[in-house]
């Protein structure tokens, strides 16, 4: 009996570490998202691009993770596992050195999709594309010790919490692509094209409270993170920021969301977890919300909360900008 | 005898006095329980007046003619939000405290927990297949219980068939079946999760972890019958497990068919552990903390110890409950969580005890 007290201790020691494991992906998420923008020292070196070297600027280094990531030659078999990535190559014209996608990269349509997740453990599956630049945006595992090694340079792109780490992220791009000239005027025209959309609300949406839903168990996405900064622009007020304490995406409550009865609802678990706005009226107390009962309430594709490629941007800023001059 | 550990005072508590349930044991367990759902129905964001609420509450009652202080949106949280969240957690804590109680009873060993037979494990990976199939079709989120209480009848299925050697089953052989099917769920549910994206990944494991914030009237009724169903078999049972705590071959000769009876109190306690499970999520520790704690309050003997889990276990749950919701209000912390962070340490302090007993 001896060994059956270890096995349910042994049973009772992976649980609690799954609860900690499973605390984790969600407080580190936060985390990620967290760190402000690019060191002066990485944006010096934006601001003085291209050292004087080979044919276009190649090879050219770039910051990365803390690191340096030296490209050495004008890429042309890039696999991006990223889908905000995968917009900005394509919208800075680097696509046609594009030869695999993951599997979540839905924009462009016709981007040369894998079945990569861009969650893989190891990185040998990469290596059937044979790619010379590769994209992450959540690297797991040795994925990126294992392509150094290989000498294939990796590019990690985490989630931008605001417009400028995205500018900074598509010049990135540029240079390790050989398009930093048009990155430039890509990154210049979103943000007036952004501009032009916020003004285009004329001020409707200052003050206003929004709740952004991303799972029906009230997950929710705080200002901190980027959509929520995408709705400060229109000054809109992110109900679930007092939850937001070591999280850019906390869970809240139904009671909470009645307590606070938010001007906006935006539900952004439309694809995952088929919500609706008529399903969300139907939840208990919910017909009581003002934004249900004055039809304020909004499904979403759900990647619009959850990417920051320059397509997804103008599509979420446009809609916004659309609700609040309705 | 090597390779059982006994609870303490098994015997002599049988044979000097028999151990009834009497009304100071009975009354301290129905004032906690009242207690804790009082403070499950008057806290919450929302900003009530828990006097408001409890105004509310009473005013419902026939032939009292009190009214009622709060508005109309006041009235839907506390009935339809606050009452459905309280009422599911004394039905899962009731549950998950009477089954840990009695596989604690049937299996002679005091570290044995409801999810023991791969309950946890079966049901995890009936709640990620839900979740992972569910994709763009919608309707995941109402599949999910279904799928977890098939999930966990089949992983338990499985513990038995496996178990059955050429010289019978014996308890041993099913707590190793137990160990190897969920093992194997486990493995196939991670290889799953490794194939799917984030946005599923944090369904499922806000789902492992546990929770009942997203309860409603809908799952109280989804639960209660196999619940009630399961509590009313293991208070019906508790004469026999105090004779089973003597051993197989002493119950035998008290005239008990102790194939059967372990037979009857595993299907129940499972049945009612799959079905708290299906709606709750895996909630850890309950099915431990609770019968420890009250073996020291009220002895060891199955009389007091099941109907006092039911009490005990659903007044626990529903208090961890409202921890979950008021430690970082609004920010709602996974239940799962709070009971393990309470119940690790005290499993360490139960740990230290049998040691001492064997």
């Amino acid at each position: 009996m001896h060994r059956t007290k270890t096995f349910r201790f042994a049973v009772a020691a992976v649980g609690i570490a799954t609860a900690a494991l499973a605390a984790g992906p969600l407080a580190s998420s936060g985390a990620t998202l967290l760190p402000a923008g690019p060191s002066p020292a990485a944006q010096a070196r934006h601001e003085a691009p291209a050292s004087p070297a080979g044919a276009n600027g190649f090879p050219v280094s770039l910051p990365s993770q803390g690191g340096t990531v030296v490209v050495p030659a004008r890429p042309d078999r890039i696999l991006s596992l990223s889908p905000s990535a995968t917009q900005m190559l394509y919208a800075i014209d680097a696509g046609k050195q594009v030869v695999g996608v993951d599997k979540y990269s839905t924009y462009p349509p016709d981007a040369p999709r894998t079945k990569f997740t861009g969650g893989e453990t190891n990185a040998e599956g990469y290596l059937t594309v044979h790619p010379d630049l590769v994209l992450l945006a959540f690297p797991s595992g040795k994925v990126v010790q294992q392509l150094t090694v290989l000498h294939i340079p990796v590019l990690v792109l985490p989630p931008a919490s605001n417009m400028a780490q995205v500018d900074q992220q598509m010049f990135e791009l540029g240079r390790a692509t050989g398009h930093y000239g048009r990155a430039r005027s890509v990154a210049a025209s979103l943000s007036a094209q952004v501009h032009r959309l916020v003004a285009s609300a004329a001020g409707a949406g200052r003050g206003k409270t929004y709740y952004l839903e991303l799972s029906p168990d009230y997950y929710t996405a705080t200002s901190k993170t980027f959509v929520g900064s995408e709705l400060s622009l229109f000054g809109m007020k992110d109900v679930a920021d007092p939850a937001g304490r070591g999280t850019g995406y906390p869970q809240i409550s139904a009671e909470f969301v009645l307590h606070a009865n938010p001007y906006y609802v935006l539900l952004a678990d439309t694809v995952c977890c088929a919500a609706t706005p008529a399903s969300f009226a139907h939840r208990p107390g919910f017909s009581a919300l003002s934004a249900v009962r004055d039809h304020r309430v909004v499904g979403v594709n759900d990647s619009l909360a959850s990417e920051w490629g320059p397509h997804t941007i103008e599509g979420f800023v446009g809609l916004v900008a659309r609700l609040l001059r309705r | 005898m090597p390779g059982r550990l006994a609870l303490p005072d098994e015997g002599t508590a049988l044979q000097l006095q028999p151990a009834r349930l009497r009304a100071r044991h009975v009354l301290p367990a129905v004032a906690f329980l009242l207690v804790a759902a009082t403070a499950s129905l008057v806290t919450g964001p929302a900003g009530l007046s828990p006097f408001g609420v409890v105004e509310e509450v009473v005013s419902k009652l026939p032939l009292l003619h009190v009214h009622s202080p709060l508005g109309p949106t006041g009235s839907v949280v506390v009935w339809q939000l606050r009452m459905p969240e309280m009422v599911l957690g004394l039905l899962v804590g009731a549950v998950l405290a009477v089954s840990g109680a009695s596989y604690q009873g049937v299996f002679l060993n005091p570290l044995a927990d409801p999810y023991l037979l791969g309950v946890a494990s079966g049901a995890g990976l009936g709640a990620t297949l839900a979740i992972v199939s569910g994709g763009g079709t919608g309707s995941a989120t109402s599949a999910v219980p279904a799928a977890a209480f098939g999930g966990a009848v089949v992983a338990v299925a499985a513990t038995f068939a496996l178990s059955r050697s050429r010289h019978g089953r014996s308890t041993a052989s099913l707590i190793l079946a137990g160990v190897a099917v969920a093992a194997f769920f486990t493995a196939v549910q991670t290889f799953l999760m490794q194939e799917h994206s984030s946005i599923e990944l944090q369904a499922i494991y806000t789902w492992l972890l546990g929770g009942l914030s997203t309860a409603g009237w809908s799952q109280v009724l989804l639960v209660l019958p196999y619940i009630a169903a399961s509590s009313a078999v293991l208070v019906c049972s508790r004469r026999l497990l105090d004779t089973m705590s003597v051993g197989d071959e002493e119950a035998m000769a008290l005239g008990l068919s102790v194939r059967h009876a372990r037979l009857v109190v595993i299907g129940a306690a499972t049945l009612g552990t799959a079905a708290a499970v299906s709606v709750s999520g895996l909630i850890g520790f309950v099915g431990i903390i609770v019968p420890h704690a009250i073996r020291l309050l009220a002895g060891p003997s199955y009389r007091r110890l099941v109907p006092l889990s039911l009490l005990y276990g659903g007044g626990f749950l529903v208090l961890a409950d409202v921890v979950a919701r008021t430690a970082l209000s609004p920010q709602e912390v996974p239940l799962g969580v709070v009971t393990a962070f309470l119940g690790a340490p005290f499993f360490l302090v139960v740990l230290r005890q049998s040691r001492k007993l064997t």
